[in-house]
């Protein structure tokens, strides 16, 4: 699997990233290195245990990231949130985490599928 | 080159530091801050050798707006741009980072070439503006010290055909520049800068200039003056405030100032003073200072008809009102600076024009001529 194709199965935007990265090589190396970034599991900690101000953290950080390194999907899934999250009062969003959860398995998934 | 220049990072996540830092690294020495508390802890120690900050916004434990106040607290804003890299694309937080004095703002998701530009130049347009200040700065030193030169040679050509040694001159600027800051503190409302400061005080190097029409017989007389020999006398502060009249045509601060002294510092706060018996805060606030600088000196120092008076007498005899009356407030602060001054006059010498007053000048008159904000904003 190239790269290109990790992120045509990840909902992402190879030209954008590529454009900005400026080689296939720096795309590949940072995106791999999303793997071992916490932003995704902080949020989820961070809703379970009702932490409003760290959820909105983590999902403007996971947001921030997923822009930069061209996962655009996941990218405006947690800018929904973090909008959601800014006013910091209990709000409903298990059907966003859903769809965040979703997004982020699939990354993960095509991201793996790279590596191997 | 022989060292690259330091980059501060600030960011909450990892992956985000390392990809700014893969950017950069190849030009710049990388420093990384994980939260706000942790940027302040840096800056601290190692402003200087920043010369760029890269601000996250939203951190834990010190967000980026905070950050950006306490470096407006701490003035640390005017020595370091900082661009902030952030997601957050509302206006508001855009606007209250730009209104902490943010240089830049970079939104996610950036490309790498626009990075390197902006802070390329960022690094370049502040290092040209700090070269800018210095050359200011420098030029201000060296006329500072020619105007203090000419005034100096002036002053002490009329104590030598005094007499004097030309300490006197000397000792009035220490004693007036002592006095004002003392009397700064007590009274803010008198708005008593350190421009202000400077410019009364190089101006009191002038007092006795009237003296040049005074004949060498009556000013060197050894011994007490007839009354017809010291209505002469009387005559050197008016005669000090004509000459500088002649030159006041353009409202040049500093003669306006030694206009006052010169004609004013033999007045007293009774009104028993000459030339003109003005009394109280008729009296500008300049005259009164060196006023009393000079009896206080002219107590202290031999002459040729009497001897030094110790500085502890001279204080009490003007706190008597034996050599006339005084603005009770400058008493005070005559004696808030009693120690100091004995010990500034025991030196003999006065630095002139420091390096530190000179700075202060130059920061003064880049924010007067707006030269530091070159853009205009309007909103």
């Amino acid at each position: 699997m190239t790269i290109r194709e990790c992120y045509i199965a990840a909902d992402g935007d190879f030209e954008d990233v590529l454009r900005r990265f400026m080689s296939e090589e720096r795309v590949a190396k940072f995106a791999v290195k999303f793997l071992k970034d916490n932003s995704f599991s902080n949020l989820t900690e961070a809703l379970a245990a009702g932490d409003l101000q760290e959820a909105f953290r983590a999902a403007h950080t996971l947001k921030g990231l997923c822009f930069n390194l061209g996962f655009n999907k996941l990218g405006e899934l947690a800018s929904a949130l973090t909008e959601i999250l800014r006013p910091l009062e209990p709000v409903d969003t298990s059907d966003l985490m859903n769809s965040i959860t979703e997004a982020y398995c699939k990354i993960v998934d095509a991201l793996n599928r790279f590596q191997c | 080159m022989d060292q690259k220049l330091k980059i501060l990072i600030v960011d909450d996540s990892e992956l985000n530091r390392e990809i700014l830092t893969d950017i950069l690294e190849s030009q710049y020495d990388i420093i990384e801050a994980e939260n706000g508390k942790m940027a302040v802890e840096i800056l601290e120690k190692r402003l200087s050798e920043i010369v760029i900050v890269m601000l996250d916004l939203v951190m834990p434990e010190m967000d980026g707006i905070q950050v950006l106040t306490m470096m407006n607290e701490k003035g640390w804003i005017n020595d370091v741009p900082v661009v902030m890299i952030s997601s957050e694309a509302s206006p508001s937080a855009m606007d209250k980072a730009y209104d902490l004095g943010i240089t830049d703002y970079i939104t996610r998701p950036f490309d790498t070439k626009t990075v390197q530009r902006r802070v390329m130049n960022t690094i370049a347009l502040y290092s040209k503006q700090k070269k800018l200040i210095k050359i200011v700065a420098q030029q201000i030193y060296e006329r500072e010290k020619i105007n203090s030169m000419m005034i100096n040679i002036l002053s002490h050509i009329v104590e030598f055909r005094n007499g004097e040694s030309g300490l006197h001159v000397i000792h009035i600027k220490t004693a007036t520049s002592l006095l004002l800051s003392a009397l700064s503190e007590k009274c803010p409302e008198l708005k008593l800068d350190r421009d202000k400061i400077n410019l009364i005080s190089m101006a009191s190097a002038l007092h006795d200039i009237g003296k040049i029409v005074i004949p060498e017989h009556i000013l060197n007389k050894p011994g007490r003056f007839t009354p017809e020999e010291f209505e002469i006398m009387k005559k050197h502060s008016a005669a000090g405030a004509d000459i500088l009249k002649e030159f006041n045509s353009n409202g040049n601060p500093l003669i306006e100032v030694a206009y006052e002294i010169c004609r004013w510092h033999h007045e007293r706060f009774d009104g028993r003073g000459y030339p003109d018996g003005l009394k109280g805060s008729e009296i500008p606030i300049s005259a009164q200072v060196v006023a009393i600088a000079d009896v206080y000196d002219a107590l202290t120092s031999e002459r040729c008809y009497k001897a030094a008076i110790p500085h502890e007498e001279a204080l009490q005899m003007i706190a008597d009102g034996k050599c006339g009356a005084f603005d009770p407030l400058l008493i005070d602060c005559l004696m808030s600076v009693a120690d100091r001054l004995k010990e500034a006059l025991s030196q003999n010498t006065i630095s002139d024009t420091n390096w530190s007053s000179v700075q202060d000048m130059t920061e003064h008159i880049l924010k007067n001529n707006d030269i530091t904000i070159s853009i205009p904003i309007t909103r």
